[in-house]
C-alpha cells in the first residue's frame, strides 16, 4: 500500500488539492448539516434533538410540496427548452448554409455572460402585469394582459424563460464542440448513399452527440434543482414559483428553523444522487459507460 | 432543389436573427433606462427611447456605493480565482489522464459524482469552517474553496487525453520531472484549453453572489455584484430604477467587454476542442 | 481685591481645565465602530463622521463604518452566524432593529441592556419611544425614530373630481371617497394600490388595519387565534371591501409602475408610513407639489389613529463592546442637538437622502420641524407625521415566533391577492397552518 503510495506520488499529489477541498469545503459540512437535520435550532439557543420531527414537517408542509412541485417543474421544462434549443441553434451555427457564424456565435453566447441576479431584475420588469413590455405587446397584438408573476398558475413561467435563456448558449457550445468532432466522412458517405438531411440528422449527428447530451441533461439537472436566484428575483404569490434551494434559504435564514431548512437541504441532497445514479444505470444498461 | 435550398437557408438566418434579438434585447433594454432621467417613462413601448440622456443615474451610483473599492474587490478575486482553478484543476486533470495508478477510475468517477453535491445546502457549517481558519471578511473565502473544481478537471482531463504520449515520454527522456512536463510541456500545449475555462470562470467569478453575500460582512469588503444587488432589494430603500439599472449595467457590461476580448484573443472560439465525446 | 480676582480667575483656569480633563477622559480605543443598518446607512454614516470630526478630543483615531444589509433578517442571520462561530470579536458594536428583533437577539443575551441609562433620559423624548424595545422591564435598544402610519393624497386629484379629503378620517369615508373617484372619474382613479407581494401584508395588514383593529394573531397563552378574532375580522374585512369593489390597482409596490400610474394621477391615496415620504419625493416628478397628508382614518367602533413603527439603535454584547459609551454619546447628540441634526436634515433634503422625524421633544419644538415642504404644496410634512402619533394605536404584540408567523400569513395574503381563495378562506387557512406549525 505504501509502496504504491510512493511509486504513484506524483498523480496522488497532483489530486490531493481538489480532494482536499472537497473534504473541507463539501463533504464536512454536509454531513455536519444531516446532523442538523435532526435538531431543533434557531441558532442562537442550544439545540434540541428533534428526531425526525423536522422530516414528518415536510409531509404536513403545502409549502414544501409546492417547492417540490415547482422544482420538478423547472428540471423537466429547463431540461427540455435547453436541449431542444441547444441542439437546433448549434446545428444552425454548424450549418455550411450560414454566413458571418463569427457574429452569430458571439452574440448568442451572451447570455450566459450576463450575471443571473441583474436579469432577474431585469424580467421582473419585462414581465410586470400592468406595463410590462411583454404585456404590452401581447396587448398591440390583440392579447389580454397576462398576470405573469402575479398569478399561481402563470408564475413559475417567467422563472422558466429567464433560466432558459442563461443556460441556452452554454449548452449550445457544448453541443457545437461536440458536432465539431463528428468526421465530415459520415456526412458524405451519408450523402453518397442519397440520406436526406433529416435522416442524417438522426442517424449520424444524435446518437454520436450520445455521451455530450447526457452529460447536458446531467449538469442541466443540477442547474435546475439548485435554481434560486431565478425564482428569488422573480418571487410570485405566495409558495406559487419557490424552488426547493430557495424555500430551504429562506427557511434558514429568515424565519430561522434551521434544523427544518437543513432537513430540506438533506431531501435535496438525495434527489441529486438518485436522479443521477438512475441516470447513471440507464446509460450503463444501454452499454454506453 | 436550388429553390428549397434557398428557403432553407433564409430560414436558418431568421431563426438565428430572432434568437440573437432574444439574446441582445434584454441587455440593450437595461443599458437604454439607465441612462433615462427619473420620472421619464420606463413602462412598455417608451422605455425604449430616451428623451434626454443623461449620465446623473451613473454619477448617483457613485455616492450610493463605494464602487472604485467593490470594483477592485471583484477585480481581485476574479482575477486570482482564474489563475489558481487553471493551475489546480490541470494539474489534477493531468493525472488523470496521463498517470496509471490503482484508483484512478474509481478516484475519477468519484470526483464527476461530487459535482453532484451542492455546495450551498451546506452553506451554515460552511461558515464556521471559514471562521474557523479566520477568513470571513477576506476575499480568499471566495477563492479557497474553488481553487479546484469537478467540472474543471474533468474539462482539463478531457483536453490533455488528447496530448500525445510520445511527447511526454520524450520529454522524461531528455530529464525532465513530473512538474517539470505538466509546466513545461503541458501547460504550453493546452493554452487553448486554458483561455476557454478562462473565460468561463471569469465569468462564473465576476458573477459570483451567494458566496460574497455570506462570507463578506463590510461594505469596504463587498464585491460589485454585492453592492449592486443591494440596490433594489434592501428594505427601505427608494433607489429609483435608473439607478438600479446604471448599477446592473457595471456589472454585465464589463463581463460582455471581457468575453468579447478574450474571444477575439482565441480565433478559434470559446468551447473549440472541449468535451469530446 | 486684586488677591480675590486672581484666586477667582485660578478656580475658573482650574475649573475650566477639569472640565476639560473630565471631558477628554473616556478615551475611546482606536479602531472602527461597526454598525449593521438596513436602507441606505451612508446617510447616517454622514453625520456621525461628521460628528467625529467636530469632537477630536472625544475619540481620536476612531472612525464608523456603517455596514448596510438587506434587511433586519438579513442583519439577525449575520449576528447569529458570527455568534455560532464562537467569533463575539466579529459582531457588530451595534445593530438597528425592529420590535421582532430585539426580542431575538435580547433572548440570546447578545443586546446589551441600557435600562438605566435611558431611565436618565427618558423625559427628553416622546412618549413610550422605547416601547418596542422594552421586554420585562428591561430596555434593549435606544430609539431611532418612531414613524406613524399616514394618508398621503393626491390633492389635485381631488379637487378634480370635487371629493372632499376631509371624508377620509375614518374608514367608512374613506371608502366613500373610493367609490366618488371611481365613478366620477368613469373607473381611471383609484383609490390606492395592493401589491401581489408580501407588502401587503406588511403595509396594510401588520402595520396598518391590524393594530387600528386592535386585531390579535395570537391569544394570551401564544396559541394561535387569528382564525376566530374580531379584530382580524374587521382589518382584512376592510381590505376585502376595496378588493371587491375594485378600488385598488394590483401593481407591485415599490417598482416603476406604480410611480409611473401614481404619477399620472391613477392612484390617489396611500394608507401607509410616513417612510413613504422619502419615497414618493425620490421617485414621483409630475404630482410633485400636488401631495398632502393626514392622520390615518380611524374604524369608527375603534377610534384610534394608525400604529407607529419604531426602530432602535441597539449595543450589540459583543465581548465588552467597547465602544458602547461613545455610541450612546453620539447618539444622544443625534437625538437632541438642534443644530447639529437640523444640518443634516437639509442637507439630506437637498442630496435626496433619507431621514427621519426626530424623537427628543426639545428638537420637534423647534420651529424647523414645522417648516413648510415643497413637495406637500407648503404643508408642513414634518409638522404632520408628529401628529400623526396622537392617539396612536398600540403596536401589535410581538413574539420570537412573529418573523415566521409573518411569512406564513402573508403567503395566505397573496394568494387572496392573486385572486385564488377568499378572504375567508384566506383567514381560515393562517390559523390553520399557523396551528401546524408553531407550536
Amino acid at each position: 500500500m505504501l509502496k504504491a503510495l510512493k511509486k504513484h506520488r506524483y498523480p496522488y499529489l497532483f489530486i490531493s488539492p481538489y480532494i482536499l477541498l472537497f473534504l473541507f469545503f463539501q463533504l464536512i459540512p454536509v454531513i455536519w448539516t444531516v446532523q442538523i437535520s435532526f435538531n431543533e435550532w434557531d441558532g442562537l439557543r442550544t439545540m434540541k434533538p428533534a428526531g425526525l420531527d423536522n422530516y414528518g414537517l415536510m409531509l404536513q408542509d403545502y409549502m414544501f410540496l409546492d417547492a417540490i412541485r415547482n422544482t420538478l417543474y423547472y428540471w423537466v421544462l429547463s431540461a427540455a427548452g435547453v436541449l431542444l434549443l441547444a441542439i437546433a441553434i448549434a446545428s444552425f451555427l454548424n450549418s455550411d448554409n450560414l454566413r458571418a457564424k463569427t457574429f452569430f456565435r458571439t452574440t448568442t453566447f451572451l447570455p450566459y455572460v450576463c450575471a443571473s441576479v441583474a436579469m432577474g431584475l431585469i424580467f421582473s420588469m419585462l414581465f410586470e402585469e400592468n406595463s410590462g413590455l411583454i404585456n404590452e405587446i401581447i396587448v398591440k397584438a390583440g392579447g389580454n394582459r397576462v398576470p405573469w408573476l402575479t398569478s399561481s398558475s402563470t408564475a413559475r413561467i417567467p422563472v422558466v424563460i429567464l433560466h432558459v435563456w442563461r443556460l441556452t448558449p452554454w449548452y449550445t457550445m457544448i453541443v457545437l464542440s461536440g458536432l465539431l468532432n463528428i468526421p465530415e466522412e459520415y456526412y458524405e458517405a451519408a450523402h453518397i448513399d442519397g440520406a436526406s438531411g433529416a435522416q442524417q440528422f438522426s442517424n449520424i449527428t444524435l446518437p454520436l452527440l450520445g455521451n455530450i447530451l447526457f452529460f447536458c441533461f446531467v449538469t442541466i439537472t443540477v442547474d435546475s434543482w439548485k435554481l434560486f436566484n431565478e425564482s428569488y428575483v422573480l418571487s410570485g404569490p405566495g409558495s406559487s414559483n419557490t424552488s426547493l434551494f430557495q424555500l430551504m434559504y429562506q427557511t434558514g435564514f429568515t424565519t430561522f428553523k434551521l434544523g427544518y431548512a437543513s432537513a430540506i437541504g438533506v431531501v435535496l441532497i438525495l434527489i441529486l444522487l438518485s436522479i443521477s445514479i438512475v441516470q447513471f444505470a440507464i446509460r450503463r444498461r444501454q452499454g454506453e459507460l | 432543389m436550388r429553390a428549397k435550398n434557398i428557403a432553407w437557408k433564409a430560414f436558418i438566418h431568421l431563426f438565428m436573427l430572432i434568437i440573437v434579438a432574444f439574446c441582445l434585447f434584454p441587455v440593450i433594454w437595461m443599458m437604454i433606462i439607465s441612462f433615462k432621467t427619473v420620472g421619464e417613462s420606463i413602462s412598455g413601448f417608451s422605455a425604449l427611447t430616451v428623451q434626454q440622456p443623461t449620465w446623473a443615474n451613473y454619477e448617483r451610483l457613485v455616492e450610493l456605493i463605494p464602487l472604485w473599492q467593490n470594483l477592485y474587490n471583484s477585480l481581485f478575486t476574479t482575477i486570482i480565482g482564474t489563475i489558481t482553478t487553471l493551475f489546480f484543476c490541470a494539474l489534477a486533470g493531468f493525472a488523470f489522464a496521463k498517470y496509471k495508478f490503482p484508483g484512478r477510475t474509481a478516484l475519477f468517477y468519484f470526483v464527476i459524482g461530487t459535482m453532484m453535491i451542492s455546495t450551498e445546502i451546506g452553506a451554515i457549517p460552511l461558515f464556521i469552517i471559514m471562521r474557523k481558519i479566520n477568513l470571513i471578511n477576506s476575499l480568499w473565502s471566495l477563492i479557497l474553496p474553488r481553487i479546484a473544481t469537478a467540472v474543471g478537471i474533468f474539462y482539463m482531463r478531457q483536453y490533455i487525453l488528447g496530448v500525445p504520449d510520445e511527447i511526454i515520454e520524450a520529454a522524461r527522456i531528455d530529464g525532465c520531472k513530473d512538474f517539470g512536463i505538466f509546466t513545461r510541456i503541458i501547460l504550453p500545449i493546452i493554452k487553448p484549453a486554458l483561455a476557454s475555462w478562462a473565460s468561463l470562470t471569469i465569468i462564473a467569478r465576476w458573477n459570483d453572489f451567494f458566496w460574497p453575500l455570506l462570507f463578506l460582512r463590510k461594505t469596504s469588503k463587498y464585491t460589485l455584484m454585492v453592492s449592486v444587488s443591494m440596490l433594489p432589494v434592501s428594505d427601505g430603500l427608494s433607489t429609483p430604477w435608473q439607478v438600479v439599472l446604471a448599477g446592473t449595467t457595471l456589472v454585465v457590461v464589463p463581463s460582455i467587454l471581457i468575453y468579447l476580448a478574450l474571444q477575439t484573443l482565441q480565433k478559434s472560439g470559446i468551447m473549440a476542442g472541449a468535451v469530446k465525446g | 481685591m486684586k488677591r480675590i480676582v486672581s484666586i477667582l480667575l485660578a478656580l475658573v483656569l482650574f475649573a475650566s481645565l477639569g472640565a476639560a480633563l473630565a471631558e477628554s477622559k473616556p478615551v475611546h480605543p482606536e479602531g472602527t465602530i461597526r454598525i449593521y443598518c438596513t436602507g441606505q446607512p451612508q446617510f447616517l454614516q454622514m453625520y456621525y463622521e461628521k460628528w467625529l470630526q467636530d469632537h477630536p478630543d472625544v475619540a481620536p483615531g476612531v472612525t464608523i463604518e456603517m455596514v448596510q444589509i438587506e434587511s433586519m433578517a438579513a442583519g439577525r442571520q449575520k449576528i447569529s452566524m458570527d455568534y455560532l462561530a464562537g467569533a463575539t470579536s466579529d459582531l457588530p458594536d451595534g445593530i438597528y432593529l425592529d420590535a421582532v428583533g430585539i426580542i431575538d437577539l435580547a433572548a440570546a443575551d447578545l443586546l446589551v441592556d441600557v435600562t438605566e441609562y435611558y431611565a436618565g433620559i427618558e423625559g427628553e423624548f416622546i412618549g413610550g419611544a422605547a416601547g418596542d424595545a422594552t421586554i420585562e422591564g428591561k430596555v434593549f435598544g435606544l430609539p431611532e425614530a418612531v414613524r406613524p402610519q399616514l394618508l398621503f393624497y393626491n390633492a389635485a386629484v381631488f379637487e378634480k373630481y370635487g371629493v372632499d379629503p376631509a371624508l377620509m378620517s375614518t374608514f367608512d369615508g374613506y371608502l366613500e371617497a373610493g367609490r366618488l373617484l371611481k365613478e366620477k372619474s368613469n373607473g381611471e382613479v383609484y383609490l390606492s394600490y395592493v401589491s401581489p407581494t408580501n407588502h401587503t401584508w406588511r403595509y396594510w395588514g401588520r402595520r396598518g388595519l391590524m393594530p387600528q383593529a386592535n386585531a390579535r394573531i395570537w391569544d394570551e397563552n401564544g396559541k394561535a387565534i387569528i382564525g376566530s378574532d374580531e379584530g382580524t375580522k374587521l382589518a382584512l374585512g376592510f381590505l376585502d371591501t376595496l378588493m371587491s369593489e375594485d378600488l385598488l390597482y394590483k401593481t407591485t409596490m415599490m417598482q416603476p409602475p406604480l410611480y409611473e400610474a401614481t404619477d399620472e394621477g391613477k392612484i390617489a391615496t396611500f394608507y401607509i408610513g410616513a417612510f413613504w415620504d422619502e419615497f414618493i419625493r425620490a421617485n414621483l416628478v409630475k404630482t410633485s407639489g400636488q401631495w398632502r397628508v393626514m392622520n390615518a382614518p380611524m374604524f369608527e367602533s375603534v377610534s384610534q389613529n394608525g400604529a407607529p413603527v419604531a426602530n432602535y439603535l441597539c449595543l450589540v454584547n459583543n465581548g465588552e463592546n467597547k465602544y458602547a459609551e461613545l455610541i450612546k454619546t453620539m447618539w444622544y447628540d443625534f437625538q437632541t442637538d438642534v443644530v447639529s441634526r437640523n444640518a443634516w436634515v437639509t442637507n439630506m433634503e437637498e442630496i435626496k437622502g433619507a431621514y427621519s422625524n426626530p424623537i427628543a421633544l426639545n428638537v420637534l419644538a423647534d420651529s424647523f420641524w414645522q417648516a413648510p415642504s415643497e413637495f406637500y404644496g407648503g404643508q408642513s410634512f414634518r409638522q404632520a407625521e408628529g401628529e400623526g402619533l396622537n392617539n396612536a394605536s398600540p403596536n401589535m404584540p410581538v413574539t420570537e415566533k412573529d418573523a415566521e408567523a409573518d411569512s406564513i400569513i402573508s403567503a395566505e395574503i397573496e394568494k387572496y391577492v392573486a385572486g385564488e381563495q377568499t378572504m375567508e378562506q384566506a383567514i381560515q387557512n393562517m390559523d390553520k397552518e399557523l396551528n401546524i406549525r408553531i407550536k
